[in-house]
C-alpha cells in the first residue's frame, strides 16, 4: 500500500507543478488530432471519389486516360504513405525539404509540418476507406438516383456518399482515436505534444513511472471521450428508429368556416338543454323518439 | 393520329459474346400500355434497361421524339427525367424519408422549389396511398408500401413513359394486388407505360399490347384477345399453356 501512497503523492506533486505544461500538450494533441483527422477524412473522400468514376470504353479517349491517370496517382499515394511509419516520414519532410531545396524551402513552424504529414497520412487511410464505403452501397441506389435523371455528381452527393458517410464513420473514430495516439511521434521533429512534454518534465525531474502514468490516464480519458462522442454522432445519424402516421385531416380545409352558435342558444354547447340531449342521445342513441 | 414518343430501331444488346437482344424493333404511342411476357433471360429486363440507357446499347437506334437518344453524344441524364423507372427492387433511397425520396429527384434535377416540390409529392403519395407514411424510412416499410412510394417518385418526374420493371416480382402475394391495382388506376388514367410482368391476369386485362419476347427478339405481339386468345406462333403458345398449368 505504501508504494501506492508513494506515487499518488508523486503525481500529486507533478501535476501541482506542471499541470499548465500538460495541458498544453493534451490541447496540441487534441486540436492536431481533430483537425488532421478532420482534412484527412476530406482528402480521403476526394481520393475516393474520384477513384470511383466510372467510365466505359464508350467514353471519349480524354476521359479514359485522364481517370486511370487519376486511379494510378491515387494508388502510388496510397500505397507509400501507408506503407512507410508515420515517424519516418515526419523526418524525412522536416528535413528533407531544405535538402534538397538548399533551405530556400522548409517549414519555419513544427506545428505545420507535422499538421500535414498526419493530414496525409490520414488521407491514405481514409481513401481507401471511402472507396470501400462506395462500393458497399447497392448499385441499385445509383440505378434508381439515375433512372430519375441525377448526374454522377448529384448521384454521389445526395444518395451515395451520406449512406456511404454513415457506413464509414467507426472508421473516421477510429483514425481520430489512432491520430490521438500516433501524434506522439510528431515529437521526433520537436513538436511539443503530450508525449513530448513527458519527456521533457521526465528529463528534469527523473519522475519517470509518474509522469508515465499521468500521460496514460491522460491519453486513456482523451480516447474514452473520443469514442463516447463517436457514438452519439453515430446515433444522431441513425435517425429516429420509429416514424410518426401523419393523418390527412380533412377538416384543416374547412378550417375558420365554422362559426360557434350564440351563447344560450339551443345549439350552444354550454346550454342545458344541448347537453340533456346529448346525454340523452350516447345513452339510448341518436334515434330515439323519431321513429 | 396517334403521337409516337419512342420509336426503337434495330436495338441490339450483347454482354460479351452473349447477345441478348437481337434486333428489336418496336415503337410506344402516347397512352399506350404495353405488357412485355417471356421466360426468364428472354431479354425483357435487359430491353427496358436500353430504353432508360441504364445498359448502352451495342447496336441500334432509340428515338424519342426526334433525338436518338442512343447516341452517344446525348446526355443520358437529361433524358432519363423524361421517361420514369421502377424497379424490381424498388431502389428507394434508403437515406432518405418517403417524402423527400419523392422531392429530391424534382428538386434537383428539375429545379422546382421546395414547396412546389412537397406539394407535388404529397399529390402522388396520397395516390398511391402512401400519405400517412411521409415520415418513415424506406426500411421501416413493407416491400409493397416501398414499391408504391417507388412509382409515386416516379410519377412526381412527371415522365412521359414510365417503364415499370417486374415491379411485383420481389413482393409477397398479399402485397401484390396494392401495387397492380395503383398500375391499373395509372393506366386508367392514361399514363404511357411498359410493363415486363409475369402476372398474365395484369397484362391480359389492363394493357392494350401484349410483346412476347422469345431468346432476344420479340417473337409476337398483338392485343390482348389475339396474343391470349389466339396465339399464332408454337412459342407463344407453349409459354402460356405452361403459365396455364401453373
Amino acid at each position: 500500500m505504501n508504494i501506492f501512497a508513494k506515487l499518488g503523492h508523486d503525481i500529486v506533486r507533478l501535476w501541482s507543478e506542471y499541470a499548465g505544461l500538460y495541458l498544453s500538450g493534451v490541447w496540441n494533441t487534441v486540436s492536431l488530432a481533430v483537425l488532421c483527422t478532420a482534412v484527412g477524412c476530406i482528402i480521403g473522400l476526394l481520393c475516393g471519389v474520384l477513384n470511383t468514376i466510372p467510365f466505359t470504353n464508350n467514353d471519349n479517349i480524354f476521359k479514359r486516360i485522364l481517370l486511370r491517370a487519376i486511379r494510378i496517382i491515387n494508388q502510388i499515394y496510397v500505397e507509400v504513405f501507408r506503407g512507410t511509419p508515420m515517424i519516418l516520414q515526419a523526418v524525412v519532410i522536416y528535413y528533407g525539404l531544405p535538402y534538397f531545396t538548399n533551405y530556400a524551402l522548409r517549414f519555419s513552424n513544427v506545428w505545420l509540418c507535422a499538421f500535414v504529414v498526419v493530414s496525409v497520412n490520414t488521407g491514405a487511410y481514409m481513401s481507401e476507406s471511402v472507396r470501400g464505403g462506395i462500393i458497399s452501397i447497392d448499385p441499385g441506389q445509383t440505378e434508381g438516383a439515375k433512372a430519375i435523371g441525377m448526374t454522377h455528381w448529384q448521384t454521389m452527393t445526395n444518395v451515395i456518399l451520406p449512406q456511404a458517410l454513415r457506413n464509414i464513420l467507426p472508421q473516421i473514430g477510429n483514425n481520430l482515436i489512432i491520430n490521438i495516439k500516433d501524434t506522439s511521434v510528431m515529437s521526433i521533429i520537436g513538436f511539443t505534444e503530450f508525449f513530448a512534454i513527458h519527456k521533457s518534465i521526465a528529463g528534469t525531474t527523473y519522475q519517470y513511472f509518474p509522469s508515465a502514468a499521468i500521460e496514460m490516464v491522460g491519453y486513456l480519458s482523451l480516447t474514452l471521450i473520443a469514442s463516447f462522442l463517436l457514438r452519439m454522432w453515430e446515433k444522431k445519424m441513425d435517425g429516429a428508429g420509429s416514424y410518426e402516421l401523419v393523418q390527412v385531416d380533412s377538416l384543416t380545409m374547412t378550417a375558420g368556416t365554422y362559426s360557434h352558435p350564440k351563447r344560450g342558444s339551443n345549439y350552444d354547447e354550454q346550454s342545458k338543454e344541448f347537453r340533456g340531449r346529448v346525454k340523452q342521445s350516447l345513452k339510448f342513441g341518436r334515434n330515439r323518439g323519431e321513429r | 393520329m396517334e403521337e409516337k414518343i419512342l420509336n426503337i430501331k434495330h436495338l441490339s444488346k450483347s454482354f460479351g459474346s452473349h447477345e441478348v437482344l437481337r434486333d428489336i424493333d418496336f415503337s410506344v404511342a402516347k397512352g399506350d400500355v404495353i405488357s412485355i411476357i417471356g421466360a426468364s433471360g428472354s431479354g425483357k429486363s435487359t430491353l427496358l434497361r436500353c430504353i432508360n440507357l441504364l445498359e448502352t446499347p451495342t447496336r441500334g437506334e432509340i428515338w424519342y421524339r426526334d433525338e436518338n437518344v442512343a447516341d452517344r453524344k446525348v446526355k443520358p441524364h437529361e433524358y432519363r427525367s423524361h421517361v420514369g423507372m421502377v424497379f424490381q427492387s424498388f431502389n428507394l433511397f434508403n437515406n432518405m424519408s418517403v417524402l423527400k425520396n419523392c422531392m429530391i429527384g424534382q428538386m434537383k434535377v428539375l429545379g422546382r422549389s421546395r414547396e412546389e416540390a412537397k406539394r407535388i409529392a404529397m399529390d402522388y403519395l396520397q395516390k398511391v396511398g402512401m400519405a400517412p407514411y411521409i415520415n418513415a424510412k424506406p426500411r421501416q416499410i413493407s416491400g409493397g408500401q416501398k414499391q408504391r412510394v417507388a412509382i409515386a417518385r416516379a410519377l412526381a418526374m412527371n415522365p412521359e413513359v414510365l417503364l415499370f420493371d417486374e415491379p411485383t416480382s420481389a413482393l409477397d402475394p398479399e402485397m401484390v394486388g396494392e401495387v397492380l391495382m395503383v398500375m391499373q388506376q395509372l393506366a386508367q388514367e392514361g399514363m404511357t407505360m411498359l410493363v415486363v410482368t409475369h402476372e398474365m391476369a395484369f397484362a391480359r386485362d389492363v394493357s392494350s399490347r401484349v410483346v412476347y419476347m422469345n431468346e432476344g427478339v420479340i417473337c409476337e405481339q398483338g392485343s390482348p384477345e389475339e396474343i391470349f386468345g389466339n396465339p399464332q406462333k408454337q412459342e407463344t403458345k407453349d409459354f402460356l399453356a405452361r403459365f396455364r398449368n401453373a
